[in-house]
């Protein structure tokens, strides 16, 4: 095992399983599971792995986001890392304090008030009394529970509860932070607040682990992704590109399980750049697509793009009389505002005046999208809910010391700015 | 401290002789079982162990606090309830004794011969029913990382929390009879440690076994209720033959701690030399026994319970 320094994560070929049969544990299982070893050899495997050497390294103060979907072996990760389940196989080493975030609200206690549930959820976490001391009134301002404190968790609200677990566990300060699907807790008001915390902590020299399913908040927390698929590392790597992986992933799953039969029917789609070149960002789109329909019908047609979820960026909508049988239809977009990547075309038909579905949303085709002109990173922590690619041109419309004796506000700037 | 020189990332990670080459989308690479040499083993030290445990005091302290606060801020009685339960026995075994038999009880009234085995044993038998619990439907023990006997250990000191406020009972019943501790009481401190010592042991193997035999949360009580009987609790030690005294204070510590506590505060003697020698020493067999067993069962805890 290499040295681990203070707040970095070393972890080399981890194996863990759990039972797959029923895993009761009472008296007449173990019997039966015994004589069953006695009749003779157990012909089923009673163990599923949930993870399959995955290796893991985090170096201190990086932000790592573990990605996948439900069932992946996520928490059980974290968990291994965090200390509280031992792998089955593999190499393990973390440098300093380890603090896990999973499950805010289990250590809450009900009957007791906030105050005394911050002391003691504290020093559950690895504070001592005297540190938790210190920083209460700092922890419940951050909740926002105000006179709250002084009443019985029992009675908060939901949100009160959330807000004060997650407030407890975002001052600990430990050397590595594990965080599992915590962060959406509360309003949107509080959950910026939580990514504005996480990126102090970050700043602090804090190295993060972070699981969680909201794709666009990971992106703008984490550095590096790690994309675990059935108990595999698929990817490692840079958290955009993994991302990228990932999404696609998800994306082409869906576009193999869409129902593609509907009242309206989707035969060819095809998609060009201007004069049939490749498509690409801010210029001219062309989608041309073949529908039909069995009888006459007047459908409002919405065509969509997508990078992940079946959540659209944009979506266009045509109201058309579908004549029985095949109709060819064109869909000119001058500027398409997407920025190179490999996006997903969907489609739905829909009747004009119920909105009764004819054809459910679903993905039809790949799209990609080709250039040179990248989209421009978000700050760190903040969440950029879908791609768009804006043309934007910055000048320098005035220096400060073009001129001293401009008025209001700029001429106060351009003063402090002096020597 | 050295600031560690981040490795890039970009470069292809070494393959290691002993394992299967990192798993970057080809997941043909892996093997369908882990390489044996690679098993996880934890190295089991006692030292550390202890360390670790004693790092995690202020958990021990927190989860009794909080189990403390929840249950007795509400109630009426409080602390009374943990009074309560030795006091009722006592009053039971006093009725009983007086009608069915008699038993020798050395000269001291029955209510304090009686009451200063029940508190013992209420100690020992709460503890180790709430301890067998305390692994189970453990919404922490998959959050919080602390070393796993902090939850028995907080179940200990929640009974000993009881214990304590009982004990303060004895005083008003030494007032009642008029008679007064005698002067060789101090010698309850090395008892209460073998007591705790042995309390501690049992535990830790209830919570233990609980968590991979769920049918011990019933029969738990049961055998209780029977050692109620089967320690000398409400009769004394002396009872036994002879000949069986000393085998039966290795097996069952408590029976010479017990009459240890009677010999010094009521008969003003020192508690049997042999006896007590014989009981801590299987204490201290019973702690490491358990403490072993329970620290290889633990790593399976979070998997199952």
């Amino acid at each position: 095992m290499p040295t681990c320094p203070d707040g970095a994560v070393r972890a080399e070929h981890l194996w863990k399983r759990f039972r797959a049969d029923r895993g009761r544990r009472l008296l007449r299982d173990h019997v039966s599971r015994a004589t069953a070893r006695l009749r003779g050899p157990v012909p089923e495997n009673p163990w599923r792995w949930v993870l399959r050497d995955v290796s893991i390294d985090a170096e201190p103060g990086e932000a790592v986001a573990i990605i996948g979907a439900n069932g992946a072996g996520k928490s059980t990760l974290l968990k291994i890392v965090s200390g509280v389940m031992f792998p089955h196989t593999g190499r393990l080493a973390t440098g300093g304090r380890v603090g896990a975030l999973i499950e805010v609200l289990s250590g809450i206690h009900p009957e007791l008030t906030g105050r005394e549930n911050v002391m003691i959820y504290g020093t559950l976490l690895g504070l001592s009394r005297r540190q938790v001391a210190e920083k209460v009134d700092e922890i419940v301002a951050f909740a926002e529970l105000e006179d709250a404190v002084e009443r019985q968790v029992k009675f908060y609200s939901s949100g009160m509860k959330m807000r004060l677990g997650f407030a407890v566990a975002a001052f600990l300060e430990p050397s590595i932070l594990i965080v599992d699907e915590v962060l959406a807790v509360g309003d949107t008001s509080f959950q910026q607040k939580c990514l504005d915390r996480m990126r102090d902590v970050i700043q602090s020299g804090t190295t993060l682990l972070l699981v969680s399913h909201d794709l666009a908040a990971v992106g703008a927390t984490a550095t590096r992704g790690v994309w675990l698929d059935d108990g595999i590392v698929r990817a490692d790597g840079p958290i955009e590109d993994v991302l990228g992986a990932y999404r696609r992933d998800i994306e082409s799953d869906a576009a193999a399980h869409a129902n593609v039969h509907g009242l309206v029917e989707v035969h060819d789609v095809r998609a060009d750049g201007p004069n049939g070149r490749l498509v690409a960002v801010n210029e001219e789109c062309t989608v041309r697509l073949t529908v039909s329909t069995d009888v006459e019908r007047q459908v409002n047609l919405y065509l969509g793009a997508s990078e992940g979820a079946p959540t659209p960026i944009f979506v266009v909508r045509h109201e058309a009389m579908l004549p029985p049988g095949r109709t060819e239809l064109e869909l000119v977009m001058p500027r398409l505002p997407l920025p190179p990547g490999q996006y997903f075309l969907w489609f739905g038909a829909y009747q004009v005046e119920t909105r009764i579905e004819f054809t459910p949303w679903q993905p039809i085709a790949p799209l990609l999208v080709s250039g040179v002109r990248q989209l421009d990173p978000t700050p760190r922590a903040i969440v950029r809910l879908s791609p768009v690619y804006v043309e934007a041109q910055w000048s320098r419309v005035r220096d400060s010391g073009a001129s001293a004796n401009g008025n209001g506000e700029r001429g106060v700037a351009a003063e402090r700015t002096e020597p | 401290m050295t600031v560690p020189v981040p490795t890039p990332r970009d470069e292809p990670e070494p393959t290691s002789a002993s394992g299967p080459v990192r798993a970057s989308s080809v997941a043909s690479a892996i093997p369908d079982e882990p390489p044996p040499e690679l098993r996880y083993r934890r190295a089991l030290k006692l030292g550390t162990s202890l360390r670790s445990l004693w790092a995690a005091r202020h958990t021990v302290s927190s989860l009794a606090v909080r189990d403390l606060r929840s249950t007795y801020n509400q109630e009426i009685l409080g602390v009374g309830w943990a009074l309560l339960q030795p006091f009722t026995l006592m009053v039971v075994f006093t009725f009983l004794f007086n009608r069915v038999g008699k038993v020798n009880t050395g000269g001291a009234p029955y209510p304090l011969f009686s009451y200063i085995g029940l508190v013992p044993w209420t100690f020992y038998a709460n503890s180790v029913q709430t301890a067998g619990l305390s692994l189970v439907n453990q919404p922490l023990l998959n959050k919080v990382y602390a070393p796993r006997e902090v939850f028995p250990l907080s179940e200990v000191v929640v009974a000993g929390v009881g214990a304590i406020c009982a004990s303060l009972a004895l005083g008003v019943l030494f007032l009642v009879e008029w008679t007064a501790p005698a002067s060789t009481s101090y010698w309850v401190v090395p008892l209460i440690v073998i007591l705790i010592g042995f309390t501690v042991a049992c535990s830790l193997l209830a919570g233990a076994v609980t968590v991979y035999l769920r049918d011990v949360r019933h029969a738990l009580p049961l055998v209780m209720q029977l050692g109620l009987f089967l320690t000398p609790v409400v009769y004394g030690l002396r009872e036994l033959p002879v000949a069986y005294r000393a085998a039966y204070c290795a097996i069952n510590p408590l029976g010479a701690v017990i009459d240890g506590f009677r010999e010094c505060v009521l008969y003003g003697r020192a508690p049997s030399f042999t006896y007590t020698t014989i009981g801590a020493a299987s204490t201290v067999v019973y702690l490491l026994g358990t403490y072993l067993i329970f620290k290889r069962l633990e790593t399976g805890f979070a998997d199952v319970s």
